[in-house]
């Protein structure tokens, strides 16, 4: 999967067309072969742009920074960032008329190790879906959305799963404990674009406070559930996590809990859609009301 | 600092059997910020208020615990002893120890008491909290919008013009009369439908505080009680009302016949029409389905014929809109498909009639000009079976709940079947009969004995065709035998069912429905005319199976309501309603979403102080919000707050357990 060329011309294109104002991509990091991303504002910048299989990072992230917002911006997405983008683009926080996206047909990007992404996988939805210029060859897996193309549980959900309920306390209790609260999964994640976030504010006593292993855990589990039905697994925070946190746990398990009980509900594959939770329909599960 | 007083009633012995009371009382002295505690009999009464009235002055009180009820009973009256202490109401806090705590554990006295101790801590946390909140006055429109012109919108309409009300009537059809337009006769009294209900309907037409909307129907409310806008589709009638004389020289010359809604299709009607005689307003509508000038363009004699030039086919639908306060739903009833029973022969043979066929026949105006026949060779019926709960309690083929008014109008249909048809007689199939009401008894004992009808107690399993006479295979229960009466004509007494369109209405103006699509009503037994949104009431059918004079009663009881309503230039709201915080809120817009009321808009505000680049926020009308607290839980940001149980308030009684 090499799109570098394709997308240093449509870049090129769109400056000297005047259509966008910055370009959201992917450089070279300059010392090992990983990548960036780098937001490239004028068209002497272009060939720094790259795209393999090690474009790792959701860059739909990107449209919350003072450097995009209210700004005509081109960006690349993948399966799983057009999703995010999805959601971004329902709940209002950018306007599609300002964008301009390159969607690729996703083949799935690797880890520092060469290792193809878990993620990836797994992956539900490789194909991005909004852009306005389609790379790539549409795989077949785009098709999977109407369910011919079973849903994958995670594999660490579905060790978890067989461990009796003890032993998942503890690991989780282990996982919270190396938390340090340093926030980063919540900036590298696209859909956090709060104002100001719930866990900051003054009145949250639950999470305030010294770090603690409850203060962490609160504070994770309300991120997490912040996130249930939105999630699109492009596992930003966890790249993000100094600590190496599965974070992917709490995402996954809320994913698959979702897609079983809320008609195969996907996140942000459908625009318009404002996730599981913030819709009612009468399909529903209700069994949990007395 | 916050200096609580608390007061613990013993409800006479409902609490303090279940519950001690001095220990509650001890164990909430010991909370730090709790001044004063207290414990008496009947706190609700005028001694117990004065209490609280007297300890707010005494030891300077910040707030107020009163541990009893629950706050459904008595929280206005402790909040009015607390502004005639001179304190903010809105400062009080019920712990309610009776419905949680003493009348459910009953049985173990330790557990109750720990269980009230736990409600009081709470109570005095979230009390500490507590802010001064302020009624809301709200702006009034003062015009009141009646959806059907039914005898119950007729009704409602006149009761409230009549307080000099302006009232928007919207009616369906092309006019206002309803299902009473198409009765002969009604019970007990045997009073011609048209006589009383034709006076009543030019009423409406000329009555200066009443604008009637015929022909026409509602596509949009928006707003909230007091400030509702409406918008009415007023359909197409190609018949310009302003210049027909209603002369009828078109509907006499138009060559297109279709069958007569008003008649059940026993008859046929002009593609140009007036439905009925007497119809309110006497103009005539152009049926677009069936008008060949409209589907081919060819004919036009209506046209040519009107002198006035009133006829103009290039007429569209017409969206009106109008600003009201109030609502009353008046859409009446259908008549209920009696297809499920084939076994009856439904469909199959002619001589199987419902019930409101039969009111048609005989009626005076009706396609037979009063005289029952049989529709099969328009013979006149010498033996008639009426046939009741067809329909109405059979959970099998129908529906549930009984019709109401079946027992009665059957026995009227035996009167009048009796009186037009002098050698005639009557079989009644029945369950029961179900006659509570004024006169109703009185008037089934008395046809019972003038028609001689023959009651039957039974259900009729089967009816077959044996030459040109129907046998009606049944039960007699009374003697436990299968009966067959040899009938000319059968009349089926169909349920009543809710108007189809209902669910879709009751969407439309956001107020709920049951199982069966009837109008849910706020209370079943003390607010029966209201819906659970402010300002909306019910009247007539709509909301249950009816008789006229207690649809009739329901109307006035609207029109009693929206009088009400409209009483003050303004409308005093509770102050608990969400409030945005928009340096918080990012604008999703997830509580647009899910607002059940539609209480809140977006709005545009700067940036940062000064700035002229603006983001979006959301935007909570206070007059809509009915505190039901939704957006509070969507909001991942936390910006918003439900005045009276904000995240302060709430989060304290968290900590306090």
């Amino acid at each position: 999967m090499n799109y570098t060329k394709q997308i240093q011309e449509i870049a090129a294109k769109l400056f000297a067309e005047g259509k966008i104002d910055v370009f959201v991509g992917y450089r070279m990091n300059g010392f090992d072969d990983n990548q960036v991303p780098v937001l490239i504002s004028g068209p002497q910048d272009i060939s720094k742009l790259v795209f393999t299989d090690k474009s790792v990072f959701n860059l739909v992230n990107y449209l919350k920074t003072d450097h995009t917002r209210r700004k005509r911006v081109g960006l690349v997405v993948k399966g799983c960032d057009s999703r995010s983008l999805n959601l971004m683009l329902t709940e209002s926080q950018v306007k599609r008329e300002n964008l301009y996206v390159v969607g690729i047909c996703c083949e799935g990007v690797v880890d520092d190790d060469g290792q193809r992404m878990q993620n990836c996988v797994e992956c539900m939805v490789p194909d991005a879906v909004v852009y306005d210029e389609l790379l790539g060859e549409t795989l077949s897996g785009s098709q999977t959305l109407t369910g011919s193309k079973p849903y994958i549980v995670n594999v660490d959900i579905a060790a978890l799963a067989e461990k009796p309920l003890t032993e998942r306390a503890a690991y989780f209790e282990e996982v919270f404990e190396s938390c340090i609260r340093c926030n980063a999964c919540r900036h590298s994640c696209p859909l956090c674009y709060c104002a100001k976030c719930c866990i900051d504010q003054e009145t949250a006593t639950l999470y305030n406070g010294a770090n603690t292993t409850s203060a962490a855990f609160h504070a994770l589990m309300t991120w997490s559930l912040h996130l249930a039905g939105r999630c699109v697994d492009c596992r930003n925070c966890e790249k993000a996590c100094p600590s190496h946190l599965p974070l992917h746990l709490l995402h996954k398990q809320n994913e698959s809990v979702i897609f079983k009980n809320f008609q195969e509900h996907l996140a942000g594959v459908n625009p318009g859609d404002r996730g599981a939770f913030y819709k009612y329909s009468m399909q529903d599960p209700d069994d949990f009301i007395m | 600092m916050a200096r609580v007083g608390v007061f613990v009633c013993f409800c006479g012995a409902n609490i303090a059997d279940y519950v001690d009371v001095p220990q509650v009382v001890e164990e909430v002295k010991r909370i730090k910020e709790v001044k004063y505690a207290v414990e008496y009999k009947y706190m609700c009464s005028d001694p117990g208020q004065g209490m609280i009235r007297d300890a707010i002055v005494q030891h300077k009180l910040t707030s107020i615990v009163v541990a009893a009820c629950s706050p459904r009973m008595h929280e206005k009256t402790f909040r009015k002893a607390l502004s005639d202490a001179g304190m903010n109401p809105y400062l009080l806090e019920v712990a309610n120890i009776r419905e949680h705590s003493s009348w459910v554990h009953q049985k173990d006295k330790k557990a109750a008491t720990d269980k009230a101790m736990d409600l009081c801590r709470m109570a005095v946390a979230k009390s500490i909290a507590n802010e001064q909140l302020h009624e809301i006055s709200v702006p009034v429109t003062k015009r009141a919008l009646v959806i059907g012109g039914g005898i119950a919108g007729i009704q409602a309409a006149l009761d409230i013009a009549d307080a000099r009300i302006p009232v928007v009537l919207v009616e369906k059809s092309p006019s206002i009369g309803g299902k009473m337009a198409q009765l002969d006769e009604t019970f007990p009294t045997l009073d011609c439908s048209q006589c009383i209900l034709t006076p009543k309907m030019v009423d409406v037409a000329s009555h200066p505080y009443i604008e009637l909307i015929p022909y026409a129907e509602v596509l949009e409310l928006q707003g909230f009680v007091g400030n509702y806008k409406v918008k009415i589709k007023k359909k197409a009638s190609y018949v310009n009302f302003k210049t027909c004389t209603g002369c009828g020289a078109c509907w006499q010359k138009c060559p297109v016949k279709v069958p007569n809604e008003y008649n059940l299709g026993l008859d046929k009607r002009k593609a140009i029409y007036t439905p009925f005689p007497q119809a309110v307003p006497n103009k005539p509508v152009i049926d677009a389905e069936h008008c060949t000038m409209l589907t081919k363009g060819k004919c036009g004699i209506c046209a040519k014929v009107c002198l006035p030039g009133a006829i103009d086919y290039q007429m569209q639908d017409e969206i009106i809109e109008r600003e009201i306060g109030a609502v009353v739903v008046a859409t009446g009833y259908d008549m209920w498909d009696p297809k499920p029973y084939e076994e009856y022969g439904v469909g199959r043979f002619k001589d199987i009639i419902t019930s409101l066929e039969f009111e048609r026949m005989v009626s005076a105006n009706g396609p037979t000009n009063g005289v029952p026949v049989r529709p099969s060779d328009g013979k006149v019926p010498k033996n008639v079976v009426f046939i009741k709960c067809v329909g109405s309690r059979d959970e099998a083929k129908g529906i549930e709940y009984c019709s109401k008014i079946c027992c009665m109008y059957t026995t009227k249909h035996t009167i009048l079947l009796h009186h037009k048809v002098h050698d005639s007689h009557a079989y009644v199939f029945y369950m029961d009969i179900r006659a509570a009401g004024k006169g109703y008894e009185e008037f089934v004992k008395k046809a019972q004995v003038d028609t001689a009808a023959t009651y039957l107690r039974g259900r009729v399993s089967k009816i077959y065709k044996k030459g040109d006479k129907l046998m009606v295979r049944g039960e007699d229960a009374q003697i436990g035998q299968v009966v067959e009466v040899e009938a000319d004509l059968v009349v089926l007494a169909t349920a009543v069912s809710a108007p189809k369109d209902n669910p879709e209405l009751a969407r439309l103006l956001g107020i709920s429905y049951d199982k069966y699509g009837y109008m849910s009503e706020a209370h079943p037994k003390l607010r029966p005319v209201e819906t659970a949104k402010a300002g909306i009431f019910l009247a007539g059918c709509t909301q249950a199976p009816k008789d006229i004079p207690e649809t009739v009663s329901q109307a006035s009881a609207c029109a009693a309501k929206v009088c009400g309503l409209f009483a003050g230039d303004t409308m005093k709201k509770d102050p608990m309603v969400s409030t945005i915080n928009n340096e918080y809120c990012s604008g999703c817009q997830n509580c647009v979403n899910v607002c059940p009321y539609g209480a809140i808009v977006t709005d545009e505000v700067p940036v940062g102080h000064g700035s002229k680049d603006l983001r979006t926020v959301a935007k909570i009308n206070e007059g809509v919000c009915q505190g039901c607290g939704s957006c509070v839980a969507i909001c991942r940001s936390m910006a918003i707050n439900l005045a009276g149980f904000t995240d302060p308030q709430i989060i304290n009684e968290i900590v306090s357990i």
